[in-house]
Formats: structure tokens, C-alpha cells, sequence
């Protein structure tokens, strides 16, 4: 079991000779039907936008706007999924990046520089920011889980507590004004031209993408012969690897079409002498932008935590039977603390790139998230019953949203249009999922 | 609690949680009813002040004292002036919801208010409460924000003539070319109604109709209604989020942007935070209020013109006007003391004018000047304390343009 | 013939358990052998449960003592019992629905990888193992349990027991679910694993159950044992008569044993 898309059972025992429709040959390779069916879904939506643009949407500069407005919701609804899971909710994600986001701008606008004396060339001030913003994220993410894991109180009622609270102590903050002006390489962190990876290393991230795809699959299949289970056709695994990668290196190579403004080339190539412009222009490839870089980290390291490490198989476990788990021995209340925790740091990183974006934070920022977060996971498949979601499925959910939001704004179609479109998808995506659980066909939970 | 209470009492509270975020009102913030009426620091609940023993005790009811304005100029302006005349000064803050407001003003009524200073959170629907008022024999202001009675006494910035000085001042820097259009939420009579007429009385769409002038994301064809992109709430990363997508369209159809008209400063900020993500250069950029990060961006050449309304001097007129009605004057025979309000910005005449409501009603009105901060008038923010120089130039070395005040 | 007396595997002395105004359990005394079943029986409420929880961790006594091969232990937890070997299949089964047959059986004492992973190779490999011995014909490992049929998913809990090295096993209601065809295949396995020693507590509203594979009868009744007796001397109906009446046959008047309507 080395994919978190591993559910669909492969047969034990030799296949019965039948016709193999088009559903045995995609259960032969083991890809959770669902996570395939949303990312269709996602694709579709691409291409409406696009034809309805007139080809103007599917751009490599537009795809880099969409992927760094998803970016943020996306990386708090990792966490989300593991809250959902366990049976909790939480609302006070919105205020946490409010919060957190007025704390990095105070901190480099006033408290760093002023209080602390620490100068704006200061090698790290981001650095410190960021973490004293994790530290912050976690500790409130703690206060939380401990009230709702170890004294009780429902976690509906603990964090829209904490929603209130604490978007009242941003005001607090910040006297309502807002704070502009952060450090330069803070500022990075939101994207941009300059906020990006590059070519040479965009390339270079995507050909460890493709070893690291065709390296779990190899691993993956030693290791089930080594125990004897049955493995996946070589047909399936090659189409697996060669799809991946191509997958992989069409998105690097589609961020690095992605060339900075000529202008801002201009200016950097004066200042750092990079002497005469070749003709056609400067053409530097942009890259990837940090914020999906963090999001991709975010993405890898919360996949592995609830599918290979025990805090997830207990989360997991808590939420289909409480009981069973608690009886297993599992100390619950620490693992769902733990969840907490995790929502305050995941609140951390979303503020980190929001404030980033915006260079500075206003009393609003982050507001209504907790709606954005919560829809992604459960359009991605995680369900309020408990015990059912991938963290992959709330990646995708949160990038479908966006993208509709995106799409839509591209198009020309103003907000009240923009939220109908939201709730008709959220309701359409859960009806469906409804309609094909009840059906028995799809069921992982991993 | 068991699985499929916890799921209903989810989801209502995540529907309860849509409805009031959509559309016309979005804070969930600070507990309702409570407007700190010290600045910053102090307690959430409604207060009051120790004024003097006469019993002229002026309410106000803020819509949003979430704003940054409110704390800041306005409410100080007015509890002094209040406070100075011997009147006592209580308030309650509705925090965006029309039903919060109508408890607010039952109960400053309930406290012995003699004047009530409203900022309807819809012009309409506060109409009750109004009644309430005059029931009591509570005389009504209406400040800053319009309300649909023929007996309120209306106290405002012309945000007709805001708006007008926003595309005076980026019209004559940009006669001709391509234009986007930023307004505010959509259920805002300020945002739909005002400052498009007033960007219209300053020529927008005269020019437009002369094709001088294109309009970039039109959202239909009718005028003004379709003309720009609305921003929920006034949300400054929604404004971000939509002008990244502008921006994107303008690119992918080979349009430059040549000057951008934003409503206010709040989304002015995410207009510029999206131009500097994408590096593409500062076109001239509107907006009002005279918020501190927008100031700093006028200041650093990022933000082109900044409507500053003076709300230390509204609230200064709102107060002084509160007592006299407490004296009992008749509003034909008021009239503003000299000197209490700056020349540049006080009223055309210091007794009260008539004003024409959209909904049809004539009211007696002060209407305030707006003041059109650019580069080349900073000053006017610094000497009227309005902000300090140090704050103001902050970032200015690191703009574009560098204005000539900060070097 | 009798063997030299070992002492007993697990043995509970004066348990006493109360809660809400109840005193579940009181004073009650009891004990197993190795390769002995000893089945438990008694109505609704009679604190059969609730002492069982008793010794598999999931509710501490409130006063008493439990000895594990004749030296006292403390078990307050459900990690303390598996320490001492006493597994516990659960009338509810305590599964994860959405978990598969190998998360389940090493719920709580997974196989790691050095670094502190899951192994889920190592997991289900040692799964196929012992569920070939339950249930040769299962073959649907990665599945989440809530697929499995009833006998499937009771397998899986036996499996779970069986694999830690169980010396003691309690079983609530293990048949109550279940179809005749996989009734008998649990009754098989209890035989099974009492011919490999393990000590068996069966609780069992099922008369015929528990006469067919228990060695001892204890009784309860509002929470204390009315006697334990050896199968071979007494009958189906004296059970009977105990659960209901509360009392042992000799003790019982005439008059309530006709209000039972049984022979005697």
C-alpha cells in the first residue's frame, strides 16, 4: 500500500475470463475513482472557461494567477480533512489567518524594526516572522484542541467562539486601519514574477518529480512481490509513470512560458548589469510560484502524516468508530489535539502567503475562509459523517473552487453570480458523491 | 453529541454563517451592539460619557464601527464636541446587520437619547427604527449615510462630489484610453448609485459615448449598472482577486490599462497590491477616505488621488448640529458657529440646505466638501493631523515616485 | 482424572463496580483456567458486561482485585489488559469501518518501520496469515471492513485476539449476529483455541451455546454471581430458572418454580 489512491480492491484470485470493461481496466490500476472523476471535473471546467473566452483563458499566466489564489485555501483544507475526519469542525480558520496575517505585518512593519531594533536588511527578519507566525498559529491551535479534546466542549461551539474572538482582537491589533509594508523577501513568498522559482530550478524540480513518481512505483511493486499480494498489470504501471510524468513536466513547462514583464526584466537587468537585451526581448521563464511550492511541501508531508504514519490511521480510525479507537488503546484526545495544532500552523503558511500578496494586512483579511476550506475538502470527498477524505481530494476540491471563482471573474461575471455558481457546484459535487456511495461502487477512505 | 446532531448543527451553522456573509454585509466580527467608544483600547460595550449634567444625551448608531474611520475621526470628533456642549454621548454599534440596528436604536431611545446620529446600514430597511425615533420625539441625523425620511436631517460628505473629484482628477490626467472600473458591494447605495454619478458628472461617460475612453471590464451594456466590477463588502483580497483576473483578461487581449477608477481606499489597496504582484506599473489609481496604507501609497506614487473627506470636521458638525437640536432650534433658523469647521471643507453655507433624495424626499441637509489629496497637495493630510510625516512617507522611498514632501 | 491444580489463568475477586446511581457489579468473585470456557450468563442488566469490561480495561473496577497467573495486577486501561494477554471481542465487534481487515486486527499496536512508519506489507502479510487460519476463503485485505459480511468482520475481530498470543479471551455475544453456517464456524474456533490452552469467558444469551461449549456456568444476577456450576451438573432449565429467579434451584420455593412453567 504505497498510494494514498490505493482503495479499489485488486482480486486475489485469477480474473474471470469475461469481457474487461473500461471500469475493470481503471479498477486494474488502482486509481481512486473519485480523485479521477473530480480531476476530469477540473479539466472540464478549464475548458469551458476556455472556450467561452475565446481561447484567452488557458494561459500559462493565467493558470499561475489561478494556481496562487488557490493556493491559500488549499493548504488550510489539508488540515481541514483530518478535522472533518474525526468528526470535529473548525471554524475559526478565517480569524486564525486574520490574526496571524496582522501579526507578521505589525511584526515587520513595527515590532521587528522599532521594538526590536532589528534593521530591514537584517538577513532572515522573514524567517523570524514566519516562525514567530507558526508559533502563534500553533499555540491558539493547541488552546482549541485542548478545550475540545480534553474538556469536551464541541468543537462547533469552541472555534465559532474562536472565529468571534479573535477577529475581535485583529481589531484590537490594528486600531481597524491597515498595516502596510512588509520585508522585501517576505514579500517573495506570495508569488510573482520575482517570487518564483525560475526556470533552471523549475525543471530541475520536475525531473525529481518524475524519479520520485517511477521510484514509488518500483519500490511499490518490490515490495508487494516480497510479500507475496498481487501486483498491479505492467501495462498499468508503465501508462501510471509515463501519465505522471508527462503530467509533471507539462506543468513545469507551462509555468516557465510564464516570462516576467519585460519592464521589471528591464529594471533588474540595469541594476544587476546583465548587459543588451537579445532581440525578442528578455524571456525569463518565471517558474513555479513559491506559494504552490508551499503548497506542494504542505500537500506531501500531510499525505504522508495520515497515510503512513500512526497519528493518521488513528485520526482515520477515531472517526469511523470512536469507540473501536478508544478501545484500541489510542490516546484520542491527543490525536485530535494534535489536529488542532496542525490547523493553527496550516493557518500560519495561508496567512504568510496572503499577507505576502498583499503586502501588508487589512482587518479583513481571511474573512469567510472557513466557508472556502470547508467546501473544498467536502467537494473533494471528505464527508461530515466522519472517517471518510483524502487529502489529495480536498487539494483538488479547493482548485476547483478557485477556479470557478477565477473563471468566472475572467469572464466578466460580478460576485453575486460568482457565489450562486459556488453553492449550486458544492451541493452538485456532495449530491453526486451521496448518490454514488449509496450506489456501493466507490469506497476508500484513503 | 451524537453523529447526525453534530452534522445538522454543522451545516446550519455553516448556512447561518453564508447567509450573513454574502452579498451587502460580510464582518462577523466584534459582538454586536457594542461599539468601543474610546479609541482602540477599551472596553466592547456600548458606553457613555460623563458629560455635563444637562440632559441632552445624543446616541449614536454606527452600522460598522469596524471601519477604521469611525474609531478614529469621526466618533472622537463627535463625543467632544458633544461633551464640550454639555451633552452626554452614548452609542451602539450594529456591526453590518439591519436587525441589530433596529434593537440599537430601541435601546438608545430606552436610554434617554433626545438626538439620534444614524448611519443606516440600509436606507430602507432602517425605517423602523427611524419611526421609533420620532415616536419618541427623537430628533434624527442621518450621518454620512442616507436614510429615506423626509424628517432626518442628512449630514454628509457629498459623495456625489467624491465621486466627481475622483474622475476629475484621473480624467485630466488621462483625457483618453483604457479604463477599469472598481466599485464596492453591490448593496450600497454609495457604491451602485453616488460615485458612479458623480464619476459621470465629471465626464466619464460622455467620454465613453465619444469612444475616447474604453471601459475594460464591462460586465453588460447597461449604464451605470454594468459598468465595472463590484467588490463584496468592499473586501480589499476580494478586490485583489478580481483585478489579478483583469489584469490577466486586459494581457491576454492585448489591452493596456491606462488609468484605473477604484470607488475607495479598501479596495484601491487591492487594486495596487495586484498591479505590484503582477509588475505592471502603477496606471493612475483613485480612491477615498484618506486611509493611512493608501495615503502612504499616494505618497510613494502608487495610488495616483485620494479623496479625503475630513470626518474629524463631520463629526465636529454632526455634534455641534446634535445640540442645537436638543435646545430645541428650528433647523431653517441653525447655523454653524464660525470657525468650528475648516473653510475648505465646511458646508457652502452655514445654515442648512435643501437635499433631494434619490427616493424623493427633501430633507435639510450640511453637506461637506471632499478634499482631492495628490502628490502635490500631501501637506494638506499632515497639517490637518490627519496623519504624521514620518508615518506618511514610510514607504515612500521604495515607490515608483517618490513624492517631493517625503525626501 | 484430575490434574495438579495450576493456578487459575485470570481470576477476579470482590469486584465492585457503580455508576449513575447503580451498583452494577457487587462483590463479585470469579475465575478461568486454562483451556477452560466458562460461560456467563444472566438477563438484561445483570453486569455480565460491565465485569467483563472490568478485565479487559475498558472501565476500571471501583474496588476488588484482578490476578493474572496468581499475582495481582492493575489494569485501568484497555493497553493494561492486552499487556497481561487478555484480548476482548466486543458484542459491538469495535471495529473502524472505513479501516481494512489488517489497520483493524493491528489497530493501536501497528507494525512500524524503523523511522516510525506504518509497515502496511508487514501488516497485512501477518494478517493473511492468521485470518488463513480462521478463514481460508477471505481475500478482501484492503477493503474497508464495512464491506465485509457479518461472519467476515466477526473474523476479523477473532483474528485480531487470536494474533497478539491471547491467553485470555472474553467473548460478548460473538454468534448473536450471525447466520447458522457461521455460527458453527465460531463455535469450531472456540473448540479450536481451547484445545490450545486459552482460557475463554463466553457471554451468551444462547442456552444451547453456552451448554455445548462451556466447562463452568457462572450465573448473574443484579450484578452478582447466584452460583458457578460445572455443565455436567445441572440442567438447561435449572440455568434458566437462576437467571430468571435470581436464586439456585434448592433455594427457590415451589411456588416460583411453577410460575416458570418448567419441569424439574
Amino acid at each position: 500500500m504505497t498510494n494514498v489512491a490505493d482503495a479499489t480492491p485488486v482480486p486475489g484470485q485469477a480474473q474471470p475470463p469475461a469481457r474487461t470493461s473500461l471500469r475493470d481496466l481503471i479498477a486494474q490500476t488502482e486509481i481512486d475513482l473519485r480523485l479521477f472523476g473530480m480531476l476530469i471535473a477540473f479539466v472540464l471546467i478549464l475548458i469551458t472557461f476556455n472556450v467561452i473566452s475565446g481561447g484567452k483563458f488557458f494561459s500559462p499566466n493565467n493558470m499561475v494567477t489561478l494556481a496562487v489564489q488557490a493556493a491559500g485555501i488549499a493548504i488550510i483544507a489539508t488540515g481541514m480533512v483530518l478535522v472533518i475526519v474525526s468528526r470535529n469542525i473548525d471554524l475559526s480558520v478565517g480569524s486564525l489567518v486574520g490574526v496571524i496575517a496582522m501579526t507578521y505585518a505589525l511584526l515587520m512593519t513595527n515590532i521587528l524594526p522599532d521594538i526590536l531594533g532589528l534593521p530591514a536588511d537584517f538577513p532572515f527578519r522573514w524567517a523570524i516572522a514566519l516562525a514567530i507566525g507558526i508559533a502563534l498559529g500553533a499555540a491558539i491551535g493547541a488552546l482549541q484542541g485542548f478545550i475540545i479534546a480534553y474538556i469536551g466542549v464541541p468543537s462547533f461551539i469552541v472555534t465559532l467562539g474562536g472565529l468571534l474572538s479573535i477577529r475581535g482582537i485583529v481589531w484590537y491589533l490594528s486600531s481597524g486601519a491597515a498595516v502596510s509594508g512588509l520585508d522585501a523577501n517576505f514579500q517573495l513568498l506570495g508569488g510573482g514574477a520575482q517570487g518564483s522559482l525560475g526556470g533552471p530550478l523549475t525543471w530541475a524540480l520536475a525531473v525529481v518529480g518524475c524519479i520520485a513518481i517511477i521510484a514509488l512505483l518500483i519500490s511499490g511493486r518490490r515490495q508487494r512481490r516480497r510479500f507475496g499480494f498481487p501486483v498491479r498489470p505492467m501495462w498499468a504501471e508503465v501508462l501510471i509513470g509515463v501519465v505522471g510524468c508527462l503530467i509533471v513536466v507539462g506543468v513545469a513547462n507551462f509555468a516557465n512560458n510564464n516570462f516576467w514583464p519585460e519592464g521589471l526584466a528591464d529594471r533588474v537587468a540595469a541594476q544587476q548589469n546583465w548587459g543588451p537585451k537579445p532581440e525578442g526581448g528578455w524571456r525569463i521563464p518565471a517558474g513555479l510560484p513559491n506559494p504552490l511550492i508551499l503548497l506542494l511541501g504542505v500537500t506531501i508531508v500531510m499525505t504522508w502524516l495520515a497515510t503512513r504514519r500512526r497519528f493518521g490511521r488513528y485520526v482515520y480510525a477515531y472517526g469511523g468508530n470512536p469507540d473501536a479507537a478508544e478501545l484500541a488503546g489510542i490516546n484520542t484526545r491527543r490525536e485530535i489535539l494534535k489536529t488542532y495544532v496542525l490547523m493553527g500552523v496550516l493557518c500560519a503558511l495561508a496567512a504568510a502567503i496572503a499577507s505576502a500578496r498583499l503586502n501588508g494586512a487589512t482587518l479583513d483579511v481571511g474573512q469567510s475562509y472557513e466557508l472556502y476550506v470547508i467546501a473544498a475538502a467536502v467537494v473533494g470527498g471528505t464527508s461530515f459523517a466522519g472517517g471518510i477524505g483524502t487529502i489529495p481530494g480536498a487539494v483538488l476540491g479547493a482548485f476547483v473552487l478557485a477556479s470557478l471563482a477565477y473563471g468566472l471573474s475572467f469572464i466578466g461575471v460580478n460576485s453575486p453570480g460568482q457565489n450562486v455558481v459556488a453553492g449550486i457546484v458544492l451541493i452538485l459535487a456532495v449530491g453526486f458523491d451521496t448518490l454514488n456511495r449509496r450506489r456501493g461502487t466507490v469506497g476508500s477512505s484513503r | 453529541m451524537s453523529n447526525r446532531r453534530m452534522l445538522a448543527l454543522s451545516l446550519s451553522g455553516v448556512l447561518a454563517l453564508a447567509a450573513c456573509s454574502s452579498g451587502g454585509g460580510a464582518a462577523t466580527s466584534a459582538p454586536s451592539s457594542a461599539a468601543p467608544s474610546e479609541s482602540a483600547a477599551a472596553s466592547g460595550s456600548a458606553s457613555a460619557s460623563a458629560g455635563g449634567a444637562t440632559d441632552c444625551t445624543v446616541a449614536v448608531s454606527w452600522n460598522n464601527y469596524q471601519q477604521p474611520r469611525w474609531a478614529k475621526n469621526d466618533q472622537p470628533n463627535i463625543k467632544k464636541t458633544v461633551e464640550d456642549g454639555g451633552g452626554k454621548y452614548i452609542d451602539a454599534d450594529a456591526n453590518l446587520s439591519n436587525e441589530q440596528q433596529l434593537t440599537d436604536i430601541n435601546n438608545l431611545i430606552g436610554q434617554g437619547a433626545k438626538v439620534l446620529i444614524l448611519l443606516g446600514q440600509d436606507t430602507k430597511a432602517v425605517l423602523p427604527g427611524v419611526q421609533a425615533a420620532k415616536d419618541a420625539g427623537v430628533k434624527v441625523i442621518a450621518y454620512d449615510r442616507l436614510v429615506e425620511d423626509p424628517d432626518i436631517f442628512y449630514i454628509t460628505f457629498d459623495n456625489v462630489a467624491v465621486g466627481k473629484a475622483e474622475a476629475d482628477a484621473i480624467l485630466k490626467k488621462v483625457p483618453e484610453g483604457n479604463y477599469v472600473l472598481i466599485k464596492g458591494d453591490p448593496g450600497d447605495p454609495n457604491a451602485s448609485t453616488f460615485l458612479p454619478q458623480g464619476w459621470d458628472d465629471a465626464g466619464l461617460k460622455a467620454a465613453v459615448d465619444a469612444k475616447k475612453i474604453t471601459v475594460l471590464n464591462m460586465g453588460g451594456s447597461e449604464w451605470p449598472k454594468d459598468a465595472g466590477t463590484y467588490t463584496d463588502a468592499w473586501k480589499t483580497d476580494k478586490a485583489q482577486a478580481n483585478m489579478e483576473a483583469i489584469i490577466d483578461k486586459a494581457v491576454a487581449d492585448g489591452n493596456k490599462i491606462d488609468a484605473i477608477l477604484a470607488e475607495n481606499d479598501s479596495t484601491a489597496f487591492g487594486v495596487a497590491a495586484a498591479l505590484t504582484s503582477k509588475n505592471y506599473g502603477y496606471p493612475p489609481l483613485s480612491g477615498q477616505d484618506g486611509d493611512e496604507a493608501n495615503l502612504q501609497n499616494v505618497a510613494a506614487g502608487i495610488q495616483y488621488v485620494d479623496i479625503w473627506k475630513n470626518a474629524n470636521e463631520l463629526g465636529k458638525v454632526a455634534g455641534a448640529t446634535a445640540l442645537e437640536m436638543c435646545k430645541g432650534t428650528d433647523a431653517a433658523s441653525m447655523s454653524l458657529p464660525a470657525g468650528l469647521v475648516e473653510a475648505s471643507v465646511a458646508p457652502t453655507s452655514p445654515t442648512p440646505q435643501d437635499f433631494t433624495t434619490p427616493g424623493g424626499n427633501t430633507v435639510k441637509s450640511y453637506i461637506l466638501q471632499p478634499t482631492p489629496i495628490t502628490q502635490e497637495n500631501l501637506n494638506l493630510v499632515v497639517d490637518g493631523g490627519w496623519i504624521t510625516k514620518d508615518k506618511l512617507c514610510e514607504k515612500a522611498s521604495t515607490g515608483p515616485t517618490p513624492a517631493a514632501l517625503c525626501s | 482424572m484430575t490434574a495438579v491444580a495450576a493456578p487459575p489463568i485470570v481470576e477476579m475477586r470482590d469486584i465492585n463496580v457503580a455508576f449513575g446511581g447503580v451498583h452494577a457489579v457487587r462483590d463479585v468473585t470469579i475465575d478461568l483456567k486454562a483451556g477452560e470456557v466458562v460461560g456467563l450468563v444472566g438477563g438484561n442488566g445483570a453486569g455480565k458486561s460491565t465485569l467483563m469490561r472490568v478485565l479487559s480495561g475498558a472501565r476500571p473496577a471501583d474496588s476488588g482485585e484482578i490476578l493474572v497467573d496468581g499475582k495481582p495486577v492493575s489494569i485501568t486501561n484497555p493497553r493494561d489488559a492486552k499487556f497481561y494477554n487478555i484480548e476482548t471481542i466486543y458484542q459491538t465487534l469495535a471495529l473502524a469501518d472505513n479501516v481494512d481487515a489488517p489497520g483493524n486486527v493491528f489497530l493501536g499496536r501497528e507494525i512500524t518501520t524503523r523511522l516510525g512508519s506504518l509497515d502496511d506489507s508487514s501488516m497485512e502479510s501477518e494478517t493473511r496469515k492468521v485470518m488463513g487460519r480462521l478463514n481460508p476463503n477471505f481475500t478482501r485485505f484492503k477493503m474497508p471492513v464495512r464491506t465485509l459480511s457479518g461472519g467476515q468482520r466477526q473474523a476479523v475481530a477473532i483474528a485480531r485476539a487470536v494474533y497478539f498470543n491471547a491467553k485470555v479471551m472474553i467473548m460478548d455475544e460473538p454468534t448473536a449476529a450471525l447466520g447458522p453456517a457461521e455460527t458453527s464456524q465460531v463455535r469450531n474456533l472456540i473448540r479450536q483455541l481451547k484445545g490450545e490452552g486459552i482460557g475463554i469467558f463466553l457471554i451468551s444469551h444462547d442456552i444451547h451455546d453456552v451448554f455445548d461449549l462451556s466447562d463452568r456456568i457462572s450465573v448473574m444476577y443484579h450484578g452478582q454471581i447466584v452460583d458457578t456450576v460445572a455443565k455436567d451438573s445441572v440442567t438447561p432449565d435449572e440455568i434458566v430458572s437462576m437467571i430468571i429467579l435470581g436464586k439456585r434451584p434448592d433455594e427457590a420455593t415451589e411456588k416460583e418454580l411453577e410460575q416458570l412453567e418448567l419441569h424439574t
